[in-house]
């Protein structure tokens, strides 16, 4: 037992020491408060399970909760197809495109700005009457009347995807030309005098070994995604304006806290958000490791 | 050797970790010294007053001035906490009846204050507001900030023949008069308002009452239902600019024609007046109107409304209660600060015993010399006290929501406040809502 060195401890010390005061605390804290019916001020009062209870039957929960998927859906099938099929141009040994680092820092810019700034030049663009959007649109003739765009539920869904996959598609575009340079040009010069088209080495070489990259950006991309807060809430009026259509889960988390002082029920969301992000991580591991593991190893 | 080093690096990693907090608590530490009052708020309006307060007192305060965004967030930890906590702070509106009843503020109604004596100093909906649900005085406010409605001299000339404030309120005294006026307005090419959320001051219409009420009931009275065709109403009959509050074209609309794209077809047209209250005037006409100054005038409309305000009173567990009462008493009742304040920035005050002196002789240059401060004063006075409930910030926005979405045609009126219904009993799960 002497041989034990206990300096390794104090070592990490210094690690715990925050992790236990600010996130492990909260956690906790978070836990016991879900079962109270905390205002925010005063004495919390034990009420059991009824948070979770309203959670399970709450229809403005199940909204937000598929309004969530609704946007980030369409956000990361865009911002993916976006990022391939760039990487599949910059990529290809027959085009050789120059510039590419000049284009990766034009496509990484928009995600350096500061969401509220985006919110307000995209507030502007969008605008019903005096928007850049509508008058473009009025003077090419496309429409006659101005489409108030964050007016419609649709529209006001489909504008917040957008605007993420503007801002996130430069970074996984990045993301995937690492993953690509890390694939051997062999396969590829293999693949040409065999006599593939680009589509048979795209979907046949640089798809099946990109994959690990793919599952990664998919993963922070979701996790990200079912945290989507900032656009809905500075896009309209913050409690998911229009129609309850950019209501997601986080808005409506930080709504029942900070907007209408239910702590309580508001940590038990923020626990119901956990749980379904829990079980999808685990669904998208399993995608991940459960098929390796069926390979051969290899010796 | 191996030993000593290690002592000294986790002591090097600990003292780095707690840097942040031993430095932190020392500057505080000799802060309390240095100064003798702290203050929170949420706006650099008592720079001045706190500067004049300094001078006469001979002592040091300190202003931590936090956007309102964050302000609730912010002060709640301090004040339950009591660490960092100012000795006074201010409280806007939209959370005063929820910081009134929490206990954060000192019970002004006891000795030594007394304030409780004052009420008959005050315009009552003010005083009211500062008290907690058991009838104790908890904040106070130096100013009222009684509504009214903005509108260009030359444009009410040209259209109904008269500029004289009191001869266009009388034809904007209830919501029917308001629409003629609006078909006027119409006919000449203006737009009554710059939008329809414009009229949401006048929901109460002449039966005031509070969102919720004594028995946790939320009621929708008739009025504010009727609100919803209002709306509709200048919405479907264009009576307005589309140009919603605080949107570019809102401001835009002050000062000079604006586009409005409306059924395949583009016109300009001048928005004739915009529903502000007193600090409307200051904050938001005299910053934004250029050319049309002096082209102004306010008067009233179908009813008495108010729309803000700041109350501030003295942090309970503060160590220095008897200065901190002092700056209250400063702020809300002293004849020579509140004369000379009132002069200087227009702010129409709520203590009458300074307001009965001053009022006579205001004119304001913006407003064609109109004496905005006894209109307003008289607006005031009109207010019915207690109908502020802590869930009217939230209520107005999701009843406006709904109102929003029976306007652009998405919902039927039933269906809107049957929703309306479901949403304020999903925010607030204690509040009765009628089963429809």
């Amino acid at each position: 037992m002497k041989n034990i060195n206990r300096y390794g401890y104090f070592f990490i010390a210094p690690f715990w020491l925050v992790f236990l005061v600010f996130s492990i605390y909260p956690v906790a804290l978070t836990f016991y408060y879900s079962f109270t019916n905390y205002t925010g001020s005063g004495e919390a009062q034990l009420v059991g399970l009824a948070n979770y209870k309203r959670l399970l039957t709450d229809t403005y929960f199940v909204e937000a909760f598929f309004n969530t998927w609704k946007i980030w859906g369409v956000n990361f099938a865009l911002q993916m197809g976006l990022a391939l099929i760039l990487a599949m141009i910059f990529s290809d040994m027959r085009i050789k495109l120059k510039g590419i680092a000049f284009f990766r820092s034009i496509f990484y810019l928009p995600n350096l700005i500061t969401i509220s700034s985006v919110a307000l030049l995209f507030g502007i663009l969008l605008d019903w009457q005096h928007g850049s959007l509508n008058m473009m649109l009025m003077k090419l003739g496309i429409i006659s009347d101005p489409i108030n765009w964050l007016n419609e539920p649709t529209s006001a869904q489909l504008s917040v995807s957008l605007i993420l996959t503007w801002m996130w598609f430069g970074h996984s575009f990045i993301v995937v030309m690492a993953g690509v340079s890390g694939i051997s040009k062999d396969y590829y010069e293999a693949a040409l005098i065999d006599g593939a088209n680009r589509w048979q080495t795209f979907s046949k070489i640089t798809i099946p070994l990109l994959k690990p990259i793919l599952l990664y950006i998919m993963i922070t991309s979701l996790i990200g995604g079912l945290q989507l807060f900032d656009l809905p809430m500075l896009l309209t009026d913050g409690i998911g304006s229009p129609d309850g259509s950019l209501n997601t889960m986080v808005l409506y988390l930080y709504n029942q806290a900070f907007k209408y002082n239910n702590y309580g029920y508001a940590a038990a969301v923020a626990y119901g958000l956990f749980v379904i992000t829990l079980i999808f991580s685990a669904f998208i591991f399993k995608g991940m490791y459960g098929k390796e593991r069926k390979q051969p190893r290899q010796v | 050797m191996k030993r000593k080093l290690s002592i000294f690096l986790v002591s090097i990693l600990l003292v780095g970790l707690f840097a942040g907090c031993s430095s932190d608590s020392k500057t505080s530490g000799n802060g309390k010294k240095d100064v003798d009052l702290r203050i929170w708020s949420f706006t650099d309006e008592l720079k001045k007053p706190i500067k004049t307060f300094e001078e006469k007192n001979g002592v040091k305060v300190e202003l931590t001035i936090v956007p309102i965004a964050d302000y609730p967030t912010k002060l709640k930890p301090v004040l339950e906490s009591g660490v960092g906590a100012p000795d006074v702070f201010t409280g806007e509106i939209a959370f005063l009846k929820q910081w009134v009843d929490a206990g954060y503020w000192e019970n002004l109604s006891e000795k030594p204050y007394n304030a409780d004596k004052l009420s008959d100093k005050y315009v009552p909906y003010v005083f009211d507001l500062g008290k907690d649900k058991d009838g104790d005085v908890r904040a106070l406010s130096w100013q009222t900030t009684p509504g009214g409605i903005y509108y260009k001299r030359s444009i009410a000339k040209e259209v109904l023949g008269t500029d004289d404030p009191t001869q266009v309120g009388e034809m904007m005294s209830s919501m029917d008069k308001v629409f003629e006026v609006a078909d006027k307005m119409k006919a000449k090419g203006y737009s009554m308002f710059p939008d329809e959320g414009a009229i949401r001051w006048f929901t109460q219409g002449d039966n005031p009452q509070p969102w919720v009420n004594d028995k946790n009931e939320l009621q929708l009275t008739d009025e504010k239902m009727e609100y919803m065709d209002y709306s509709k109403k200048l919405r479907n009959n264009q009576y307005t600019a589309l140009a919603p509050e605080w949107s570019p074209s809102w401001f835009e609309g002050m000062d000079k024609p604006i586009k409005v794209k409306e059924g395949g077809k583009e016109k300009e047209t001048q928005v004739f007046s915009y529903v502000l209250p007193t600090w409307g005037l200051h904050s938001v006409l005299k910053t934004n109107v250029k050319e049309s100054v002096g082209d102004w005038a306010v008067t009233s409309g179908p009813s008495p409304y108010f729309w803000g305000g700041t109350w501030l009173g003295v942090y309970n567990k503060s160590d220095n209660k008897e200065l901190a009462y002092k700056f209250v008493k400063m702020m809300t009742q002293d004849d020579e600060f509140l004369t000379s304040w009132s002069k200087e920035t227009g702010d129409v005050l709520s203590y009458l015993p300074v307001t009965e002196t001053i009022k006579d002789d205001f004119s304001d240059k913006f407003l064609g010399g109109q004496n905005n401060y006894q209109f307003f004063l008289d607006q005031s006075t009109k207010i019915t006290p207690g109908i502020v409930t802590k869930y009217d910030q939230q209520l107005d926005t999701l009843y406006g929501n709904a109102v929003q979405q029976y306007v652009t045609g998405k919902k039927s009126k039933k269906e809107a406040i049957k929703e309306f219904y479901q949403k304020a009993h999903n925010a607030y799960p204690d509040i009765k809502v009628p089963k429809k």
